[in-house]
């Protein structure tokens, strides 16, 4: 009994991570959008996103851990951590220790945003758009649930959501909220001499 | 006894807001010191109501100026900036005709920079950042000044007070005292020398008293907090009591404490520097929040969301701008609760100063 239930933490806390990392991406692709409303400033969704983020760390590695310790798979911890390592569903399980390592290493960089400069963070941040697909397909090719009712409808809303939110952000154009304000403060605070 | 131990044994903090350890801050740059320091010294004064650096720049500059290059001798620097606000002109004029009067030896090391006149231009990583490159915007931290400042080298940026109370230390004369400027409904408002046993109270009526019966009193400046009057006025002026920039101001009861903390809450969300998205967006959702009551009547969902959102772009930005606005505005909340709560857009009291 303790065995399965090791191994029903792990589909459930996967299944979890999949709709967690999916809000974040939403929310941290309607951060740059002009989504506000009077009782939902704009910073509320900045906040919600790294909150959120934090939280699907708490999951992924609750998914990660019960999978190792479980004895019914016995993949040891080497597998968790370096890819295609693991003898079982090895392309697949190896996806998921990819993405788990691109996630932890934008996580790490945006709590260290301040020390590594802004330019370096973005650049980083960016991997997001790989750690979701990458995660999405390890999920879906590992996937003891993936044809079940119930995960079929998690995985359809979550690729919807983030297409939607693609969609909406590629339609925008590139473009900063911040953009106009910053260019006008720096202009009353420049004194450089005019060339 | 070396300087930085008499500064150390005086326990002299800050005067520019922050109260950091004077000590700390000279002993980081003299063990990285190669000869390279820069001594940047603030008298950017952008705190609104403040007037204690234009007070010392213009009637103790050789205080200042020893001061600065003390700080230059001890930790062996090879420049000084005079960063000065571009509006104080009679501090800036007394401080270069000083400067005149000094030894070739110390005059060569002198150059001025004019701080642009925004809140917070006086940040220490901004007036490194305009020395540099001549805009006054806040930038990440670390590296922290004292580690790589101007032109990447260990750099002291000490506000203009602190280094007068450094001068008399290495006079052998004691540092103790604070500069305080009296503000608001206050007989003869202005810069007040106390000692650090004095009472803001006493302080007040060292003064001339209140002109008006007082209302709440703001301890710190904008970055300061609201106090009830009678609790304010039993605290001593030493630093370290959260005196911040030294900024005591009284609100009269004739004036509306939702509409003037709605006016300063406009004033510090249009401050930002737009860096970062907490700071800006989340301090004009708290200003334009405040406004709404002002202007109307207090509704409890406006309320709740002040209370909450104040705590929430507390440490959400680069620099301290978002904390400093947040710390005033849940003092205000926290005093001017009934007020708040009961604001009607067609009260009595006079709207603002």
């Amino acid at each position: 009994m303790s065995d399965s239930i090791l191994w029903y933490t792990t589909r459930g806390a996967g299944a979890v991570t999949l709709i967690l990392l999916s809000s974040v991406v939403v929310l941290g692709i309607l951060g740059t959008q002009r989504v506000q409303s009077r009782s939902w400033p704009r910073f509320l969704t900045t906040g919600l996103h790294s909150n959120l983020a934090l939280m699907t760390l708490v999951f992924l590695a609750l998914h990660i851990v019960t999978a190792v310790v479980d004895p019914f798979t016995n993949l040891g911890w080497a597998a968790a951590f370096i890819p295609f390592d693991s003898y079982y569903r090895t392309f697949w399980l190896g996806l998921g220790v990819i993405s788990f390592e691109l996630l932890l290493a934008i996580i790490v960089t945006s709590l260290l945003r301040g020390f590594i400069g802004h330019r370096s963070w973005r650049a980083i941040h960016w991997l997001t758009y790989a750690v979701w697909p990458i995660g999405l397909v390890h999920g879906m090719g590992t996937g003891t649930d993936t044809w079940s009712a119930w995960m079929l409808g998690i995985t359809c809303a979550c690729v919807a959501a983030v297409a939607l939110a693609v969609v909406l952000r590629i339609s925008s154009g590139a473009q900063d909220p911040l953009a106009v304000p910053r260019a006008a403060f720096r202009g009353a605070v420049d004194r450089r001499e005019p060339r | 006894m070396s300087v930085i131990a008499q500064i150390e044994r005086a326990g002299l903090l800050g005067r520019g807001g922050a109260a950091f350890r004077t000590a700390n801050k000279w002993r980081a740059v003299a063990e990285r010191s190669r000869g390279n320091a820069v001594i940047v010294v603030n008298g950017a004064e952008g705190e609104p109501r403040s007037m204690k650096d234009r007070f010392v720049m213009t009637q103790r500059t050789e205080l200042v100026l020893d001061g600065a290059f003390v700080a230059a001798r001890e930790l062996r620097a090879n420049r000084v900036v005079l960063y000065i606000g571009e509006r104080h002109a009679a501090a800036r004029d007394a401080m270069l005709r000083a400067v005149q009067g000094r030894p070739e030896r110390e005059r060569r090391l002198v150059s001025v920079a004019l701080a642009p006149a925004r809140y917070v231009a006086g940040a220490e990583a901004a007036a490194i950042h305009f020395i540099d490159e001549g805009i006054a915007t806040p930038v990440n931290m670390p590296p922290y000044p004292v580690e790589r400042g101007v032109g990447g080298a260990p750099t002291l940026v000490q506000n203009v007070e602190t280094l007068a109370r450094v001068a008399l230390l290495a006079r052998g004369l004691p540092a103790g005292g604070t500069l305080i400027t009296l503000a608001g409904a206050v007989a003869s408002p202005g810069v007040l020398e106390v000692d650090s046993e004095t009472t803001i109270g006493e302080a007040l009526a060292g003064a001339g008293g209140m002109s008006e019966a007082p209302r709440a009193i703001l301890v710190g400046g904008y970055f300061g907090r609201w106090m009830e009057t009678q609790d304010a006025v039993a605290i001593g002026l030493a630093h370290g009591n959260g005196l911040g920039c030294g900024v005591i101001g009284v609100l009269p009861a004739s004036r509306c404490p939702v509409c003037e903390v709605a006016g300063i809450m406009r004033y510090l969300a249009s401050e930002s520097s737009a860096q970062c998205g907490p700071c800006f967006f989340g301090l004009r959702a708290l200003a334009d929040t405040c406004t709404q009551i002002a202007n109307d009547v207090s509704k409890p969902e406006d309320l709740s969301r002040l209370h909450r959102w104040a705590n929430d772009v507390r440490g959400r930005g680069a620099c301290k701008h978002p904390d400093g606005a947040a710390i005033f505005l849940s003092s205000a909340l926290d005093v001017f609760a009934r007020d708040f709560a009961n604001h009607r857009h067609t009260h009595a009291l006079s709207r603002t100063a």
